[in-house]
């Protein structure tokens, strides 16, 4: 209890004073028997004080307290006592911080309510986008509407905002879509349950309210997830409708049907694999988001070397990493000694003899294209343009990783065992044009299921939306390639959830029905933010919505082009079964933690020299 | 952290004062800033628009005197974000048509300002963006009602679309030169196997001081912005030139590995000067056995790419010597002279040369540039050497040159010509507005109000050319609501004639990319909400 009463002491004294104050120095202060101590020595307590840069609320402090604890004679006791105390309050280094009780609770509550109410205003097909300013170098501008994005380049500085961000992230690892939606869940999660804590509800019981909930929220779902698993076509239509759902509230949107066709096709391509490193995204400035198309095979954004065949049939890939100007000893300060010119004309001679080799070594690889993640110097350029040999330089890591990957040959670095080396295959490689750069293009490449999207748009920063959403909705249609249930969308999963769950709050006596009512609230507030977000009349919609959903097997959902509650079933909007779950299970467990929170410890930022 | 608590919801740093703004703050700063944007540029719009003088870099030294909007853009430091999206809108126009960079961001402007309307009278942004949306599909299909096909075989209309590019630039006067030379220069690097691709990069453009903007030429050849090195007196003039182009150097050896040469005694040094000598020498009689007489030589920065001795020999065998020919260069350079690129001595032959009728280095105004002309089996490749009086116009024939490149660029991809002067956007301001009749609701009310914003091009035209602008404005309504679907502004009259007839057309994807662009980056600012500080 001392704990508590302490904490609201605090918290008047935080007010009366307007000060900040520390924890651990009041909370030792303020104890009964050493507040005795604290007044006798209330000169040295302001010495002291002093010295830790919180003179003044100590001397507030004293003063309220002086008032309580009759005046008695000072100077009594030896200093050493003193020395002792503060050797007790000194647990934590310089400047480490320790917030402790309902402040800390208070403080974690309302970081992670301003990062949900951040990005709250994406949500949905009617959600805006952010301007994200960096304050870096060059100051660059990215225009987004994907949750994750915009969370993980904020500055944050509150504990619990970062366990908010942190899922935000998980979630676009795991399943790649909702990423907002989860951070606004547990965001109303977490404004639910400071109301509970408010009405002095025990934080555990509001978790284990919240655990019966999710648990039952998740039943809920899943009797009545769909699983068109047998039927292709029925199959294939569910990938689209998610895919234009997943697309309806981004930059895409107006092309959504087109994207959604896209990507579905890149999507059955991989044939159940969630390797997305097989779709490659190349991104190229000029034309509109309509004129990016789906290409069969890989495209490599580099120069075929000069004189070289600008085309190949039946090509045979060496994928290599290796220098190609001499190999030198690497030992430092290794240098040749010569007494005459002639020498150094045949050490010339010798290295350009040990390169011509290296070559004639590649070139026995029985190849005709040959791709190197270095530098391919003017000679061998040379000696390769001679044996009419495709020689590609200065292919970035990652190009020649998906290269290897889809032309099924290996990376190689030395060339004296040709039967060892993988080589890659593909049928055609030839030079095209898109917009006006120059690409090398690798079609009927071995991995059939790769591919590649190229997206042309007006310019980069629409390039960039455009690959986060489609990356989105790729993930998506991965995921549910291999988890095939669907559910609708439109806030349709978050209503058939509340209301399993209001049924449950019910059901249940003690205090944790309040904390399982409050999460059938958490959860409609989705809903009502998707109606906010498009500008309609959230608090009609949702009862309207909800009166739909008392009948049996409804399947109405807030319709944002219409603005009213239309049937999900016919708009064909559809999500993913598993996004949502990991929506629900992840938002309940981050408020879950950081309802649990009761201290908050920062440790003092390493010391830095300043640069300035 | 521990104010947390005194303080609610500093969960972010607070380091600049717009995370705390409202959405609308947000959205009316953006639209503001983008607007103060495309007024900046708004006056260099048409054949009457005006220049504007760019002073750039420390203390202002650099000065650009410019009518191109991507080039003023660009050269404008702008920190607000939407108004750098507008610069960027700029440069994508650049890169998808070439002309119309002014165009598009006045388009943009005009656009927001209606949008702004819309948003004050209640319209929620995104019916607003989606409406654009729907425009923007709409005014291609009208703009496409309106194209003239074109061939590449007609070189008069090519000619003239490239001649309304550069009729509202600095060298106007010189559009009767410069635009039958931007189609020539096109049309001789279009290869007949994809009739439908232009690479640009396949025409060089060589920039020199000297003359006047008159004497610029097209160059059926190769020409080096350098003079031809003849420190020990080498030949200035080769005819029936064998072109060898080396990527090798002309120098003392020196190897990969670090090496140092050991002179113990004075008889030793005069040895290895014999020895780099002779082989100096070997090299160049090895160059002269292949039948070589002109050598262009790739820059090279691990070590020299001739000196003084291997210029003497090569003088001497009566070989004209091009040195730092750039590595970038050398491409472009053996396309052209249909040759090979030779990396190593060994490798010299005469297969790998190329043959030139003549080569000779000529004096243009201050310095001498080195002409490659007759070549034989030339590559589709084209040169032009443009002249002027100073660097500043030199600049902006550059800058025009490519405008009326880029110009013919779209006709070949996509051969449709539209009228200019204003009549494309007054066409689609009528028809999307009787369009907006038909639909309903606020899809209806904000296409009207964007059908109208269109009406800024010819507006500006007007008032750019000092015309009443509402006269004009109104008089090409009437004409055109008379079905006169081509009447135009014609500036230089100022009046509204049939602008076909005065021969001002531009091509369809000028216009197109135009629109769509615009109604893009016009739709993207009225989504956003907020701006928040990032790393």
């Amino acid at each position: 209890m001392t704990s508590s009463t302490v904490a609201k002491q605090d918290d008047l004294m935080d007010r009366r004073i307007g000060l900040r104050l520390s924890g651990p120095t009041l909370s030792i202060l303020c104890h009964p028997c050493l507040a005795g101590h604290a007044f006798y020595r209330n000169t040295g307590v302001r010495l002291i004080g002093g010295i830790r840069g919180r003179l003044y609320h100590l001397t507030a402090l004293l003063f309220s307290l002086a008032w309580i604890c009759p005046p008695g004679p000072r100077l009594t006791f030896s200093t050493l006592p003193w020395l002792f105390f503060v050797q007790m309050e000194r647990v934590l280094k310089d400047d480490a911080v320790e917030e402790k009780g309902e402040r800390a609770r208070m403080a974690s509550f309302i970081g992670a309510m301003a990062i949900a109410d951040l990005v709250k205003t994406t949500l949905g097909p009617k959600g805006m986008d952010k301007i994200l300013q960096s304050t870096g170098r060059g100051r660059n501008v990215t225009v987004t509407n994907d949750g994750a994005t915009i969370l993980k380049s904020l500055h944050i500085d509150n504990p619990a905002a970062k366990v908010l961000v942190d899922i935000s992230k998980v979630q676009d690892d795991e399943v790649g879509d909702g990423t907002t939606s989860v951070v606004v869940l547990a965001g109303e999660l977490l404004r639910e349950a400071e109301k509970l804590v408010n009405m002095k509800i025990h934080p555990m019981t509001i978790i284990a309210g919240y655990r019966m909930a999710a648990e039952c929220a998740r039943n809920a779902l899943l009797q009545k997830t769909m699983d068109n698993k047998e039927n292709i076509d029925k199959f294939r239509s569910d990938l689209m409708n998610i895919a234009m759902t997943t697309l309806s509230s981004k930059i895409l949107s107006q092309d959504k049907e087109y994207f959604a066709e896209l990507a579905v096709d890149a999507v059955l391509r991989l044939k159940g694999s969630t390797n997305l490193e097989a779709i490659q995204i190349l991104k190229k400035p000029g034309g509109s988001l309509k004129d990016s198309f789906l290409d069969e095979g890989f495209i490599l954004d580099k120069k075929i070397g000069i004189g070289q065949p600008k085309r190949i049939e039946n090509a045979k890939i060496l994928v290599a990493n290796t220098a190609m100007d001499t190999d030198k000893v690497k030992i430092y300060g290794a240098r040749v000694r010569v007494d005459s010119m002639a020498k150094v004309a045949e050490i010339e001679a010798a290295e350009k003899q040990k390169m011509r080799e290296k070559v004639q070594k590649i070139i026995g690889h029985g190849i005709n294209c040959f791709v190197n993640r270095q530098l391919i110097y003017n000679f061998p350029e040379e000696l390769f343009a001679d044996a009419g040999i495709l020689a590609i330089e200065h292919a970035d890591f990652e190009g020649i990783e998906r290269l290897a990957l889809v032309t099924g040959g290996e990376i190689a670095s030395t060339f004296d065992n040709p039967e060892s080396v993988k080589l890659g295959h593909c049928k055609v490689i030839e030079e095209i044009m898109i917009g006006e750069d120059k690409l090398i293009h690798f079609s009927g490449v071995e991995m059939g299921q790769a591919c590649t999207i190229v997206l042309r748009g007006a310019s980069e920063h629409v390039l960039d939306e455009a690959e986060r959403s489609l990356h989105d909705a790729l993930c998506v249609l991965s995921q549910t390639v291999n988890d095939t249930r669907v559910v609708f969308g439109g806030g349709w999963p978050e209503m058939v959830m509340a209301k399993e769950v209001d049924e449950l709050a019910r059901k249940t006596p003690g205090k944790k029905s309040h904390a399982i009512d409050a999460f059938s609230r958490a959860l409609q507030a989705i809903p009502t933010i998707i109606a906010d977000n498009a500008g309609l009349d959230s608090a009609e919609l949702i009862s309207q919505l909800r009166a739909e959903h008392h009948k049996e097997n409804s399947v109405a959902g807030i319709d944002v082009i219409s603005g009213s509650v239309g049937d999900m079933q016919k708009r064909g909007i559809s999500e993913s079964f598993k996004v949502k779950q990991a929506i629900l299970l992840s938002a309940t467990e981050a408020a879950e933690m950081i309802l649990r929170v009761d201290e908050i410890i920062t440790c003092a930022p390493r010391q830095r020299e300043d640069r300035m | 952290m521990a104010a947390a608590a005194a303080a609610p919801a500093v969960s972010r740093k607070t380091e600049t004062y717009t995370d705390t703004k409202r959405r609308d703050d947000v959205r009316g700063a953006n639209i503001a800033a983008a607007r103060a944007v495309a007024d900046a540029v708004r006056t260099s719009l048409g054949p009457r628009g005006m220049d504007k003088m760019i002073a750039s870099g420390d203390q202002a030294h650099e000065v650009i005197i410019t009518n191109d909007g991507a080039t003023i853009l660009s050269r404008m430091s702008l920190v607000q974000p939407a108004a750098r999206m507008l610069a960027e809108l700029s440069r994508s126009q650049d890169a998808a048509a070439g002309d119309g960079t002014t165009t598009v961001v006045v388009l943009a402007g005009s656009l927001l300002r209606r949008a702004q309307t819309l948003l004050s009278a209640g319209a929620h942004p995104t019916a607003a963006a989606d409406a654009l949306h729907r425009l923007a599909t709409c005014a291609v299909d009208v703009l496409h009602g309106m194209a003239i096909p074109v061939e590449l075989s007609d070189r008069e209309s090519l000619v003239k679309s490239a001649s309304t590019a550069l009729n509202s630039k600095v060298v106007s006067q010189y559009s009767s030169l410069l635009s039958p030379l931007a189609v020539d220069a096109a049309l001789s690097v279009v290869d007949p196997a994809h009739p439908d691709l232009l690479d640009l990069r396949d025409i060089r453009i060589v920039k020199k001081l000297g003359g006047t903007v008159d004497d610029t030429e097209l160059v059926r050849g190769l020409i080096f912005d350098k003079k031809a090195s003849h420190a020990a007196g080498g030949p200035t003039r080769v005819e029936n030139a064998k072109i060898a182009v080396i990527q090798f150097q002309v120098s003392p050896p020196k190897t990969d590995i670090e090496q140092s040469v050991i002179v113990s005694d004075y008889a030793q040094m005069d040895r290895i000067l014999r020895e780099e000598r002779n082989y100096i020498l070997g090299m160049v009689k090895k160059i002269k056995a292949a039948g070589c007489n002109v050598l262009l030589i790739q820059k090279s920065i691990l070590r020299d790419a001739v000196t003084d001795l291997s210029l003497h020999y090569l003088a001497k065998a009566k070989i004209l010597v091009v040195k730092d020919v750039e590595r970038d260069e050398i491409e472009f350079v053996t396309k052209t002279l249909n040759c090979l690129p030779i990396a190593n001595i060994e490798h010299f032959r005469a297969d790998k040369l190329g043959h030139a009728d003549l080569v000779e280095e000529v004096s243009v105004g201050e310095g001498k540039v080195v002409k490659i002309t007759g070549i034989k089996d030339m590559g589709r490749t084209a040169t032009v050497l443009v002249r002027g009086s100073n660097q500043l116009v030199i600049d902006e024939a550059d800058r025009s040159l490519h405008d009326a490149l880029c110009v013919i660029r779209c006709l070949v991809n996509k051969r449709f010509m539209i009228a200019g002067g204003g009549a494309p956007e007054i066409e689609m301001s009528m028809q999307l507005a009787a369009w907006a009749k038909e639909l309903q609701g606020m899809e209806s009310y904000c296409i009207k109000e964007f059908a109208d914003a269109l009406e800024v091009i010819p507006y500006t035209l007007a008032e750019n050319a000092g015309l009443n602008p509402i006269a004009i404005v109104t008089e090409l309504r009437n004409r055109h609501a008379r079905g006169e679907k081509n009447a135009g502004i014609n500036v230089r009259k100022g009046q509204i004639t049939n602008i076909l007839e005065e021969n001002v057309v531009q091509p369809l994807l000028v216009s197109t990319s135009a629109i769509t662009l615009a109604c893009e980056c016009v739709r993207m600012i009225l989504k956003i909400d907020d701006i928040v500080t990032v790393r």
